[in-house]
């Protein structure tokens, strides 16, 4: 069984057992709500990746040629040209395309052993999930405390010294922020490993079954590898997670200071409701609604700061393949890694419509 | 990296020309006015246009501002943010023909002439460092010179200098710290020069690995930040507010089809789209700025296009009672001047996305030629060596970090005062 | 403080501080509401009697705080009380019934919640079992079948969400029930049953009530007495009869012609002329003289105090006090002679 198999597993069975869940006993107004936004997602999907194969074979520039570099004849580049059907009409390559986005058959790397790009990308993604979800439940725990915080000391210091800290986080270059962590906590003060997921001697105990490898070592009890897997995970997920709070810290406290001013409040505040479980209960959870929409406009934030991160950290996932098969110009796992994307910014948005969904009930009845 | 909050401002729809006209004359009086009457984000505005000021001038004019040429070797790699340099210089009788040390140099197969140096000291290994080089640069020369000096030490400096004096040795070697004393008390010896010919100067904030100034790679790094921001927000600029007017105002399935085009374009990861385009492309500034240009016509073409449905709406109960204005007319005269303010605030966060957005293809290698001074590939470089170096990455980001905060918070700014949401409540 | 006065209001200042000054909503007003009673306060919009309701719980909005007077609840000045104790009296002894029940209640809260809620914060050793069913019984008291209980507020009808904060007022039996502009989202017939509904309450728990309102219709069906507020300050006080049969104050003498009346076939309708006062720049002198027919001149010079003037009927004005009626007759003197 493939890593990527049996992540799809562990969160696709789930995921599908609550969807079926949610439709048994949602309202028709929810099923219709749930039906639509799959549908929706379609042609998103589809224009994503049509956008991709345009860039990759209209724009000037010939893939093959140039990962041959120097040493390509024009045989060769005639017969790997043929063998991956570049010389086919576009259309063919098109529908060629759309079959690898739905099968998820990518071929063969263009460069440098020339495996499967379904293989290199199982060992990937898994990191760069190992990362992200981590960094994006830091960037919600700051984002909300943080500013719902910042709302409840509304005009006073720390009502600015938040804002300033969302500003700041959002001009702040992640690559820049992961050197700096990079500098201090791990060079200057060594508390943390600068670089890779895992210590490398240990890593060789270490059996992977997901390649997750916070999972694999929970799986087996390897304890020294968790333990080295965590170390590791501190300096990455910190920088990733730190920039995504930015906009969350923000929109949080833009929303609680719009629910503590409404009548429902207000009303509850007459009935001698305390002032922190206003705050901290009720605006909060209100103002948390519109929040987890925003986690689906910030995958693309999240993506592209994971590609960052990645090589800052030496962390080998998507984002650090997808660098790396640039440079070696290897056109075809480049343009198999940037549809992977597109499809992961689908899903993720179609997820997030459905949850929140679930939390709203005024979308629910 | 998108933008931040995106509602359309609600300005009432003027009346004719020459009333929004009018508006705008009284802006520079009411500026003045709203610093009592906005308080906190006037000085926000204020400060980050002095700043975005200062830098464009930085960015025209490095060469003001700037030490040292950005790609010229200025001094000594690896010298840390105001250290002293220490250089080794020459040192010989006054009245001696040697000006550098390749004056030195014999020619083949004559007596090698012998060099006074404190032992213990680093200038030993500098001399023979410099020698070794100038040797390997003359022996193939057809003069046919050799430069391989004896090297005499001495236990302290008045030895060595004094063996100089009696003629013993043709010159010795001391420290730069060392000369301000030499000067003093031995008015027969003077200077020759640095071993290395490099002139000790002064590195704000350190070198890199090559002995180039960080600070002056540092400003003229400016130039081309602002160039790709402000290239790639014009050209977004330019095409996506007349898509957003032209389909809000159309409509139909043309606005149906490009707005899912756009939300689709929207939600794709910027940085690696533009990753994308540049890989294809090729290394260049014009790849650069068109890539990114691509990515941020979605935000112009959404807001322009709410608010121009939003001011249609207004709009054709007007026409519809004062019949003869034309289409064209209802969008220049009435829609676009509503749309202005907040293109404006677009623009300033757009600029700040770009430079970031820049910074980051450079800093994964993509995009800029190597031979141009930019903060991103400095930052790239700067991370080989974060073990011995933190100047070489603290500086560049911190560089980044300020011009970028400067443009958002002149748009953050811009959002309160055009759009007031949370002022006094 | 005699026994039958629940709440002695005195001297009641209330500022907000605003970028263009300080601007008080409500001005040096005291108001005595009696145990038992209806009583009705009325005025314009902007005159300040929301304001004065919210802080005689002492809530007020953000840039406004109370800067004066004396709030004797019950036996005990609440303006001595640290605000923190506030919260204990709020919804336990003193209950507030909001204007716009759709907005006043939580969206994504079920109704159970709210009640469920208050009661655990005043009483936080009962059990939720117990909670639930105090919530049940009292909604269905309030004409709400108990199922209902788990809905949210949308899912309710504008007379039903009333009801809802009536029974949210009423869940720790409040002495004192401050109903603002209760009606003023219904419609007619919902109205009547609103006012049906409050009278039945108000005898079966003994309730006091202060019902505020723009609505002078409303005072007239279900109040005792009414107090009439103009520009942040108490024009008039004195019971229904009283008060509708003879007003004092000319501004509540316009404020009743100018209620249209369907029955009579009146001509024209009455307007007051001229517009309430800016409170930024209140007139000098009684806020209502630029519009008063009976203006004198000490009527733009000084204001005048707040007494009695007939029975228990009070006023402030100029016409009823000795130094006005003084004015008068010497300036008739200075006529005459």
């Amino acid at each position: 069984m493939t890593p990527i198999g049996l992540i799809a597993l562990i969160f696709g069975i789930p995921s599908l057992l609550l969807l079926a869940y949610v439709f048994i006993k949602g309202s028709t107004g929810l099923r219709r709500y749930i039906l639509t936004r799959i549908v929706l997602t379609l042609p998103m999907v589809f224009i994503l990746g049509t956008m991709v194969f345009l860039i990759m074979h209209i724009l000037p520039g010939d893939p093959v040629s140039s990962a041959l570099g120097p040493k390509g004849t024009p045989e060769m580049i005639q017969q790997i040209r043929s063998e991956l059907g570049l010389n086919d009409p576009l259309i063919v390559q098109y529908g060629r395309f759309l079959g690898e986005m739905v099968t998820l058959k990518f071929g063969n790397s263009l460069v440098g052993g020339h495996r499967p790009i379904i293989d290199e990308m199982s060992e990937r993604f898994p990191a760069t999930l190992e990362l992200i979800i981590p960094a994006s439940i830091l960037a919600l725990l700051i984002g909300i405390y943080g500013g719902t915080w910042a709302a409840s000391k509304r005009k006073k210091t720390t009502d600015y010294a938040m804002r300033i800290y969302a500003v700041v986080i959002y001009s702040l270059p992640i690559f820049w922020l992961g050197l700096i962590l990079q500098l201090f906590f791990g060079v200057t003060l060594k508390w943390f490993p600068i670089s890779g997921r895992i210590d490398p001697i240990i890593g060789t105990t270490l059996k992977t079954y997901t390649n997750i490898y916070t999972i694999d070592a929970l799986i087996s009890g390897n304890w020294p590898a968790l333990w080295s897997v965590l170390q590791h995970l501190v300096l990455p997920t910190v920088t990733l997670g730190l920039i995504q709070s930015g906009l969350f810290v923000r929109m949080t406290r833009v929303n609680v200071i719009e629910t503590l001013h409404t009548d429902y409040i207000a009303a509850a505040r007459a009935r001698g409701v305390r002032e922190h479980v206003l705050i901290y209960g009720h605006a909060l959870k209100n103002a948390m609604i519109p929040v987890i929409t925003l986690i689906g406009l910030q995958v693309a934030i999240l993506l592209a700061g994971a590609v960052l991160t990645e090589t800052v950290f030496s962390w080998p996932g998507m984002g650090s393949y997808l660098v790396e098969r640039i440079s070696a110009r290897d056109y075809t796992a480049v343009q198999s890694v940037i549809t992977v994307f597109a499809l992961l910014v689908a899903l993720i948005s179609l997820a997030v419509d459905v949850i929140y969904s679930l939390v709203d009930p005024r979308v629910r009845y | 990296m998108s933008n931040i909050d995106e509602k359309p401002a609600n300005t009432p729809l003027e009346g004719t020309t020459w009333e929004v006209e009018l508006k705008q004359v009284g802006f520079v009086r009411r500026l003045l006015m709203a610093r009592r009457w906005y308080g906190a984000d006037w000085w926000f505005v204020t400060i980050s246009a002095v700043a975005v000021l200062i830098f464009i001038i930085i960015a025209i004019f490095p060469q003001w501002f700037a030490p040292y040429s950005p790609d010229a070797l200025a001094g000594p790699r690896f010298v840390a943010p105001g250290a002293t340099v220490e250089l080794s210089f020459l040192v010989v009788p006054a009245d001696s023909s040697v000006n550098k040390l390749q004056d030195l140099a014999v020619p083949e197969g004559t007596d090698q002439a012998s060099v006074a140096v404190v032992q213990g000291l680093p200038t030993s290994g500098d001399l023979n460092d410099a020698a070794q080089k100038i040797d390997e640069i003359i022996k193939n020369q057809p003069a046919g010179l050799r430069l391989r000096p004896i090297i005499d030490r001495y236990v302290t400096l008045d030895e060595a200098l004094q063996s100089v004096m009696a003629g013993t040795d043709k010159a010795a070697v001391v420290q730069s710290t060392d000369l301000a004393a030499i000067k003093a008390s031995y008015p027969t010896l003077r200077e020759a020069g640095s071993l290395s010919g490099q002139v000790a100067g002064n590195y704000i904030l350190g070198t890199n690995d090559i002995g180039q100034d960080v600070l002056s790679r540092l400003l003229w790094g400016t130039r081309i930040a602002l160039i790709i921001g402000f290239s790639s927000s014009i050209l977004s600029l330019v095409l996506g507010v007349p898509l957003g007017l032209i389909a809000g105002f159309v409509g139909g399935t043309f606005d149906r089809l490009l707005s899912l085009l756009m939300d689709s374009l929207y939600a794709f990861p910027g940085l690696i789209l533009a990753i994308a385009i540049t890989a294809v492309l090729g290394p260049s500034i014009l790849n650069i700025i068109l890539a990114i240009a691509v990515l941020y016509i979605p935000t112009y073409y959404r807001i322009v296009r709410g608010q121009t449905l939003s001011v249609k709406e207004e709009v054709y109960v007007e026409a519809a009672k004062s019949i003869g204005a034309r289409r064209l007319e209802i969008l220049t005269r009435y829609i676009f001047p509503n749309v202005i303010p907040s293109v404006a605030i677009i623009f300033s966060v757009n600029v700040a996305d770009a430079i970031l957005t820049g910074a980051g293809l450079s800093f994964l290698g993509l995009g800029l030629p190597p031979t141009i001074a930019d903060w991103g590939i400095d930052l790239a470089r700067g991370q080989r060596f974060i073990q011995t170096a933190w100047w070489m990455i603290t500086f560049p980001g911190l560089a980044i970090l300020l011009v970028v905060l400067s443009f958002t918070l002149m748009g953050e700014g811009l959002t309160e005062i055009f759009n007031p949401k949370l002022r006094d409540r | 403080m005699s026994d039958d006065i629940l709440y002695s209001i005195r001297n009641l200042t209330v500022e907000y501080k605003t970028r263009a000054g300080a601007v008080r909503a409500v001005d040096n007003v005291s108001l005595d509401i009696r145990r038992g009673e209806i009583l009705g306060l009325v005025g314009e919009s902007g005159c300040g009697k929301s304001t004065f309701g919210k802080a005689l719980m002492r809530l007020h909005d953000g840039p406004a705080s109370i800067t004066g007077g004396e709030l004797w609840f019950d036996g005990r000045d609440l303006m001595k009380l640290p605000i923190t104790e506030m919260p204990n009296i709020r919804g336990a002894e003193i209950g507030m019934v909001f204007q716009d029940p759709m907005t006043s209640l939580n969206p994504v809260q079920r109704i159970l919640d709210h009640l469920t809620e208050t009661i655990l914060t005043h009483e936080p050793g009962t059990s939720e079992a117990d909670a639930r069913k105090r919530a049940e019984e009292l909604v269905e008291r309030l004409g709400i079948r108990r199922e209902r209980i788990m809905e949210y507020p949308h899912q309710m009808s504008g007379g039903m969400r009333q009801r809802v904060m009536i029974s949210l007022a009423l869940a720790l039996r409040a002495k004192l029930v401050i109903a603002d502009e209760p009606t003023t989202s219904l419609d007619v017939i919902v109205e009547a049953k609103f006012l049906d509904l409050l009278k039945e309450l108000q005898k079966e728990f003994g309730l006091t009530i202060l019902l505020i309102t723009h609505n002078i219709g409303v005072v007239a069906e279900v109040a005792d007495r009414v107090a009439v507020m103009y520009a942040a300050k108490m024009a008039e006080v004195g019971s229904v009869q009283r008060v509708f049969a003879d007003p004092k104050h000319p501004y509540t003498q316009g404020l009743l012609k100018s209620v249209p009346n369907i029955k009579l076939d009146e001509g024209e309708l009455y307007k007051m002329g001229g517009e309430p006062p800016s409170l930024l720049h209140p007139p000098v002198g009684c806020r209502f003289h630029p519009r008063c027919p009976f203006a004198m001149d000490i009527c733009s010079e000084q204001e005048p105090a707040f007494e009695p003037v007939a029975g228990d009927q009070s006023a402030s004005c100029w016409l009823y006090q000795k130094a006005g009626v003084q004015r008068v007759a010497e300036n008739q003197d200075v006529h005459n002679g």
